[in-house]
């Protein structure tokens, strides 16, 4: 294979680009001034290079510890257990989290091969080891794999009697029409519902 | 055809993430067998597909063919019931998730009216049995899609020459597709089962027969056959659900 059959095979890896739109990407970049690829070039290699996951809480760093984790402002005794890094960006959007990570790298999937092992368990079980540790918040999807990574975290947590455990609560969209929600969400929505008086 | 959907019962049987907010499902359904189809924006949070396609949901898929390639349209999907339970509890989930990954590889795409409500209900019964139970509730269910499959052992004779056997230990060929009478068992690999390992397997093998009860060394044992007997008469490609399963220890 030549070095553009290569590179537009590895960007039809990238999820969600297609041969086609690989294909398109690659051109485009052909059209740029030749400083462009090579910026772009450096950037992978430098993050390929630099960037490894934070020895306490797994997300994306450059450093040992990341931004977050060394933040003494952040409540140690607060961990929210994730599946990917993407979802801890998510959540600091929201600005109403300020306790501190644990990014599992992934979630139970025996379709996918993926069992305990595949899983950065190890971190929380370092978190947990440190006794700051008041609440865990699973905060793993909502789909079935993501439930079951929830049960297997619990059975973990099991032996912490002392922590408090809690799973994000599932139900309505803010500012959506409950005509408009699915079933399953509805029914969440009435077991987790909050009472008012 | 192309232009007007067909409607099905289906079962979500995985699904891939494809491009932007697009999610690829394999399907087992009623009337076509295992399909795949796309159901394009299904990861947007107001998707019309919301939280129907979860592994293992189950309802009414709306399929739009596709003239040029194997990949139809989902162009809805009626919500019957989610097995939320499957996640709570671990055993149930590996074991479903292995059902799940042999109807995926195996079952072709057409019609199969009791393997579609066989596998419906004994992803049910995964979901719902008792937890000593489900070993050999899912044990039974694996055995169950193989033999809709038309791949099941032969028990009641020797599958050679048709010869009857008498009770006690008996010799399995896994080549030949089940028991052998002594006489044909001199020759070639078998594997010898004891009394009780033989009735536990024919107990497992027929569904109008009590579930036997199996200590976990026997469960594992006849995991370990069963994963055997699905690369002999099968295929042997890689199955980690499957593997999974087999290796857990109760
Ligand atoms: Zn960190
Ligand atoms: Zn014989």
């Amino acid at each position: 294979m030549n070095v553009l059959e290569t590179l537009i095979t590895e960007f039809a890896r990238l999820p969600g680009v297609g041969r086609k739109t690989a294909q398109r990407l690659v051109y485009h970049l052909l059209q740029q001034p030749r400083e462009r690829m090579e910026t772009l070039a450096a950037a992978i290699a430098g993050v390929a290079e630099r960037v490894h996951p934070c020895a306490e809480c797994g997300q994306p760093t450059e450093d040992a510890v990341c931004d977050i984790c060394r933040d003494p402002r952040r409540d140690a005794g607060l961990v929210c257990v994730v599946e990917e890094p993407s979802a801890v960006a998510v959540v600091e959007r929201s600005g109403a989290f300020r306790g501190r990570y644990v990014v599992l790298g992934g979630r139970l999937s025996p379709l996918d091969g993926i069992g305990p092992d595949a899983l950065r368990i190890d971190l929380l079980g370092r978190r947990l080891a440190g006794g700051d540790v008041r609440e865990v918040i699973l905060a793993t999807n909502s789909s079935l794999e993501g439930e079951a990574t929830a049960t297997y975290l619990q059975q973990v947590l099991a032996g912490h009697p002392g922590v408090r455990v809690s799973r994000l609560a599932r139900g309505l969209p803010v500012g959506g029409e409950l005509e408009y929600v699915d079933g399953v969400t509805l029914t969440h929505a009435l077991t987790a519902r909050e009472e008012l008086r | 055809m192309a232009g007007t959907p067909l409607l099905t019962p289906a079962i979500v049987l995985g699904s891939l993430r494809y491009a932007e907010s697009s999610r690829i499902v394999r399907l087992a359904t009623r009337e076509y067998g295992v399909q795949s189809a796309i159901a394009k924006g299904a990861l947007r949070p107001r998707s019309r597909f919301g939280a129907a396609l979860q592994l293992l949901s189950e309802g009414h898929a709306h399929l739009l063919p596709s003239r040029s390639s194997d990949l139809h349209t989902l162009v809805a999907f009626d919500l019957v019931a989610t097995h939320s339970g499957l996640a709570r509890n671990l055993e149930r989930f590996g074991a479903a998730s292995a059902l799940a990954e042999v109807a995926t590889r195996f079952v072709p795409p057409v019609a199969n009216l009791a393997l579609y409500d066989q596998l419906r209900h004994d992803v049910e019964l995964i979901e719902l049995a008792p937890p000593d139970a489900i070993r050999v509730v899912a044990l039974r269910a694996m055995w169950r899609l193989i033999i809709e499959l038309g791949l099941g052992p032969t028990v009641s004779r020797c599958v050679r020459d048709a010869v009857s056997l008498p009770a006690g230990a008996v010799a399995l060929s896994l080549r030949e597709g089940g028991f052998l009478c002594a006489a044909c068992a001199g020759l070639g690999a078998t594997t010898r089962l004891g009394p009780q390992d033989r009735a536990d397997l024919v107990a497992l093998l027929g569904s109008h027969l009590e579930l036997p009860l199996l200590t976990d060394r026997q469960a594992a044992a006849h995991r370990r056959l069963l994963v055997r007997w699905i690369w002999e008469h099968l295929g042997d490609t890689s199955m980690p659900a499957l593997e999974s399963w087999s290796a857990a220890r109760s």
